[in-house]
């Protein structure tokens, strides 16, 4: 090791003394936090997704081509309803974690099965707003305004779609199965998934509705 | 009942694709029909198709890259010879129509299909053994990725008989692939073709950064781990980062395509810059997703083959964060000429400039590698040189470019694309090459032949100086990309000149197919006992050629930075090997048909929906769920191998070591 | 639970760090997570409804406490946290939130731009 030390070629290099910089120098990490954190890097990619659609949304929302604007289309209650939903499903599903980690089958399906239904109802809401604004001509057809909105409110719509079905096919596998290290993993992936889902509503009931009616 | 598609859709008047797509679906038969006959199909479906062996996977890659980049070329030596064919009042071979989805397809299927698997399919290969682990963080994935990518592949090239591909070059620029001006399915293959294997790349993406970050052998900690993995950490970030916006943009001319929406239109307010701003957003860290493993690659074969450590190793690490985070700045050098002003065009003319810099680092790094080395110039090496020369001179045409006044002059010239051939060609092809001979004998057990490797090389490099060189001055000479017939005789002559470049390198290309079969017919001679054939410095080498399933008995225990050499120095220095370790049991991954399974439903959805044979779609949707209800339920996801199997394959690679540290005694220490 | 506390060092996203930490741990962080995201939602449909804030500065004060609300779900419902445990996490979390803002904040900019040239 000395003679390294003093090696010209080593110049720049960590040098011969023992020490290592960074995480995960005890070996591989251990399956779950693995997992996790490959659903972690997922969701990064998911937020970059929805950034394209949040910045073709930034650019298009001024370009109505005469038909309907932002102050015409939306209105309030709807929404704060709709957020009021998400947050307390997003509430929920930490809660079905909790219970998960302490084991109790019941308590964990009952709160995923409360989380089902307020994301449920939240879905809802959203097609009956799509039904009502396609119905007075105010489809995404219309304009780049509409097809821009229609476009990253549609994308959340079908992520919590896809995250209800996911939540189905998870509440009978843990019916089935129980708590098994699979599942528990499966659980943690769907609860950062869902939670992260409740972010971008933030980002889109500030920048599409709340912007969008400021006076 | 079947949407679009008719029997009007096979192109029946047009003798070229009929004749092209028969010859490979012909090729195609006999190799599955040989498969049948000798019966192979058992073998292959257990140990390959349904395979989550990362090292099978990474093997699978390549070769779909290779015959990827076989037929892209074949598309590059119809535009070479339609344009020196069509001067003046000829009218060459190729109609317009045909000659548009040819420049398209080339475009696409060699950085889609050719570029992206090879590379990747390197970093499947060689990051775990590299970091001295037994598999990537998600097997079931990976096998998944790979039957994905090849599903597109499959897409793009069903286009060549059942209907046609897309006529906007390999972006499909808005508005031209807008509905008005695009009805036919061409841009609907290319984009559920890219879609579908965009999913792939980005699940690879996810899995290889997991793979760095969390699975790694007991000490090695970031600073310790080898050049390749480190820029495949940076390629595999910027996956991760930059597809989600091909797939968001691709998405948007999806629904103004199929729904009407729109995003990019020219009426109703959409902005067709958008999709330009957008695609290029994610086409710019494409660049360096494809160069950075190129450049880890090199840097393992000069420090290798300059019997040294690489030099400058942090400020390796530090360049290659540095492109990381700035490749995603210098996006709009791709548009100077869209009209955004002096402001925004100084802004990324600059950035562009700045990315520079840090492949400045790694040309100087390399370069003082080799200072003072022993150096060995096998045909690794013999490529990692020629891309050193001629990187330089594409970086430097393409610094040239990134100042917005001279590029309003050389926009979509030819000077274009001999610079961006220059840089990817020497960059990612040559680099592919150098570690496919490089790590080879890692994967199949024996060396590919020398002196045919270094005629492909000879070969390749010379129809390559001589096919762009000639680009380079028409581009001066004014001459734009993509043109189907030339009014301008006095391009003649440089037009002739490429077409003898391309005759070179289809004489390097059959170089390469001969070095592969005089190497598989002498393996006897050629094989590779010890499993570390190049003398090389980290773990892959440790372990034997080709590597048991589990790549280590034991996983290796790392102290400091290049871990085998120390390990082989000390075995050398005292004349014999570590004591044999205590062997267990090892849990291996299952193998799975979800990948194959998978691909096979998004094969369908994409055809479905490109032909709107609605239910099909709908079936397609369906299965892939079954499919990943019936993965998701299943009880046992790894098999174990025994400890006595373990330890009777590391004896035999032990008993292989030690009898050449017999062999070579005599060795100074 | 047991293939939680192998690795102090490391720590997967959504879990609470390994030792168990007063700040935001439990049914007690959603709690407060709910009720801190409740309150900064509220504040943001207060301000377009009632004159509060100066008009011109109401689309700036609601990204704020946009800004603000989603570090409430990342630190009490997602559990990133600066620990050292978490550091991975983290630096993923900047990286990707780097590009969002460089792609949203560089189409805005470029486009505008564009726009003023064309004078649409």
């Amino acid at each position: 090791m000395t003679a390294h030390a003093q090696d010209p070629y080593r110049i720049g290099r960590g040098g011969g003394a023992d020490s290592t910089t960074g995480r995960g120098e005890g070996g591989p990490a251990s399956k779950r936090t693995t997992v996790g954190y490959g659903f972690w890097i997922y969701l990064l990619s998911d937020i970059i997704l929805f950034s394209g659609f949040f910045a073709a949304y930034a650019v298009l929302a001024r370009q109505t081509a005469g038909g309907p604007s932002s102050h015409d289309l939306f209105g309030q209650e709807r929404v704060a309803i709709e957020t009021a939903a998400l947050l307390l499903s997003s509430f929920t599903c930490g809660l079905a974690g909790v219970a998960a980690e302490k084991r109790k089958l019941v308590p964990a399906l009952a709160w995923l099965l409360a989380t089902g239904v307020l994301g449920a109802v939240f879905l809802g809401l959203e097609l009956i707003e799509f039904a009502e604004m396609i119905g007075m001509g105010a489809g995404p057809q219309r304009s780049a305004f509409l097809s821009a909105f229609f476009g990253l409110v549609g994308l959340h719509g079908l992520h919590i779609a896809v995250g209800l079905l996911w939540l189905g096919t998870m509440m009978a596998q843990l019916w089935v199965k129980g708590f098994r290290p699979q599942v528990l993993r499966r659980l943690m992936c769907f609860t950062l998934f869902w939670h992260a889902l409740d972010i971008v509503w933030v980002g889109i009931f500030t920048m599409v509705y709340l912007m969008g009616v400021a006076p | 009942m079947l949407g679009k598609l008719s029997w009007s859709a096979i192109p029946f008047s047009q003798p070229i694709p009929l004749i092209a797509a028969g010859g490979v679906g012909l090729a195609l038969f006999a190799v599955l029909g040989w498969i049948t006959v000798k019966g192979h199909w058992p073998y292959l479906w257990k140990e390959w198709i349904t395979s989550a062996d990362h090292k099978r996977i990474g093997v699978m890659y390549v070769l779909l890259g290779l015959v990827m980049l076989l037929r892209g070329f074949v598309d590059a030596i119809m535009m070479r010879t339609q344009q020196a064919s069509a001067i003046g009042h000829a009218q060459g071979y190729l109609p317009p129509e045909h000659y548009d989805q040819i420049f398209s397809a080339h475009g696409t299927i060699m950085i889609f299909f050719g570029a992206m698997p090879v590379i990747i399919g390197l970093m499947n290969f060689v990051v775990p053994l590299q970091l001295g682990v037994r598999d990537v963080a998600f097997p079931t994935l990976n096998s998944t990725s790979f039957w994905l990518t090849a599903a597109g592949a499959l897409l793009v090239n069903m286009s060549l008989v059942i209907g046609e591909f897309a006529r906007t070059g390999w972006l499909p620029y808005a508005p031209l692939s807008e509905t008005t001006y695009s009805p036919g399915v061409g841009v609907d293959y290319y984009v559920w073709a890219i879609q579908i294997s965009g999913v792939g790349t980005l699940m690879s993406g996810i899995n290889l950064v997991t793979t760095i970050l969390k699975l790694r052998a007991p000490g090695m900690g970031y600073l310790r781990m080898p050049m390749f993995c480190w820029t495949a950490l940076g390629a595999n970030m910027l996956i991760v980062a930059a597809f989600p916006i091909l797939t968001a943009t691709l998405a948007m001319l999806t629904l103004d395509r199929y729904l009407g929406f729109h995003f990019f239109t020219n009426e109703a307010g959409g902005n067709m810059m958008m999709f330009v701003n957008l695609i290029w957003a994610w086409g710019h860290p494409e660049v360096y997703i494809l160069i950075l493993p190129a450049f880890g690659i090199f840097s393992e074969i000069f420090s290798t083959f300059s019997s040294k450590p690489l030099f400058g190793y942090r400020s390796m690490v530090a360049a290659t964060l540095f492109i990381v985070v700035v490749s995603f700045t210098v996006w709009l050098h791709h548009f100077f000429t869209m009209g955004a002003g002096g402001d925004v065009n100084a802004a990324f003319g600059i950035a562009t400039s700045i990315i520079a810099v840090g492949t400045g680092v790694k040309i100087y790094n390399w370069l003082f590698t080799m200072v003072g080395g022993r150096l060995r110039f096998p045909t690794p090496m013999l490529w990692s040189l020629a891309f050193m020369m001629t990187f330089v001179i594409g970086g430097m045409t393409g610094v040239l470019l990134a100042v917005p006044p001279a590029d309003f002059m050389l926009h979509n010239s030819m000077f274009l694309v001999a610079h961006f051939h220059n840089v990817i060609n020497s960059g990612v092809v040559f680099g592919a090459f150098a570690g496919i001979t490089y790590w080879f004998p890692k994967a199949f057990g024996f060396r590919l032949d020398e002196y045919w490797g270094k005629m492909a090389f000879c070969l390749t490099l010379a129809g390559f100086l001589i096919v762009f060189g000639a680009l380079y001055v028409l581009g001066l000479e004014g001459m734009t990309r993509r043109l189907q017939h030339i009014d301008f005789t006095e391009w003649a002559p440089w037009l002739y000149v490429s077409v003898a470049g391309i005759g070179v390198m289809i004489l390097g290309v059959a170089s390469q197919i001969v070095q592969i079969v005089v190497s598989i017919r002498n393996r006897e001679a050629l094989r590779d006992e010890t499993g570390d054939p190049w003398d090389g410095r980290s773990l892959e080498w440790a372990t034997s050629s080709p590597p048991p399933a589990f790549n280590f008995a034991v996983l290796p225990k790392v102290h400091g930075e290049e871990p085998y050499w120390t390990i082989k120095r000390q075995a050398i220095e005292s004349q014999g090997l570590a004591d044999e370790p205590p062997y267990e049991a090892i849990e291996m991954p299952r193998n799975s048909a979800t990948g194959v399974v998978t691909a096979f439903f998004a094969t369908l959805i994409g055809f479905s929906m490109i032909w709107m044979i609605w239910w099909l779609a709908a079936l397609g949707f369906v299965g892939a769920y079954a499919t990943f209800v019936v993965f998701a339920w299943r009880d046992e996801e790894e098999k174990e191998i025994p400890a006595e199997e373990v330890a009777r394959i590391d004896r035999a690679r032990r008993a292989a070591r030690s009898k050449w540290l017999e062999e070579n005694r005599e060795q100074p220490a | 639970m047991s293939e939680r506390d192998i690795d102090p060092a490391d720590t997967a996203p959504g879990d609470e760090a390994a030792e168990g930490e007063a700040f935001a741990g439990g049914i007690a962080s959603y709690a407060v997570g709910l009720g801190l995201a409740a309150l900064l939602t509220a504040a943001a449909f207060a301000i377009v409804n009632l004159p509060l804030v100066w008009r011109p500065a109401i689309p700036m004060a609601l990204v704020v406490l946009a800004i603000a609300q989603m570090g409430v779900h990342l630190v009490f419902f997602l559990h990133v946290s600066s620990g050292p445990d978490n550091t991975n996490n983290a630096l993923a979390l900047a990286f990707g939130t780097l590009v969002v803002l460089l792609l949203i904040g560089g189409s805005v900019w470029i486009l505008g731009h564009l726009d003023h040239a064309m004078m649409r």
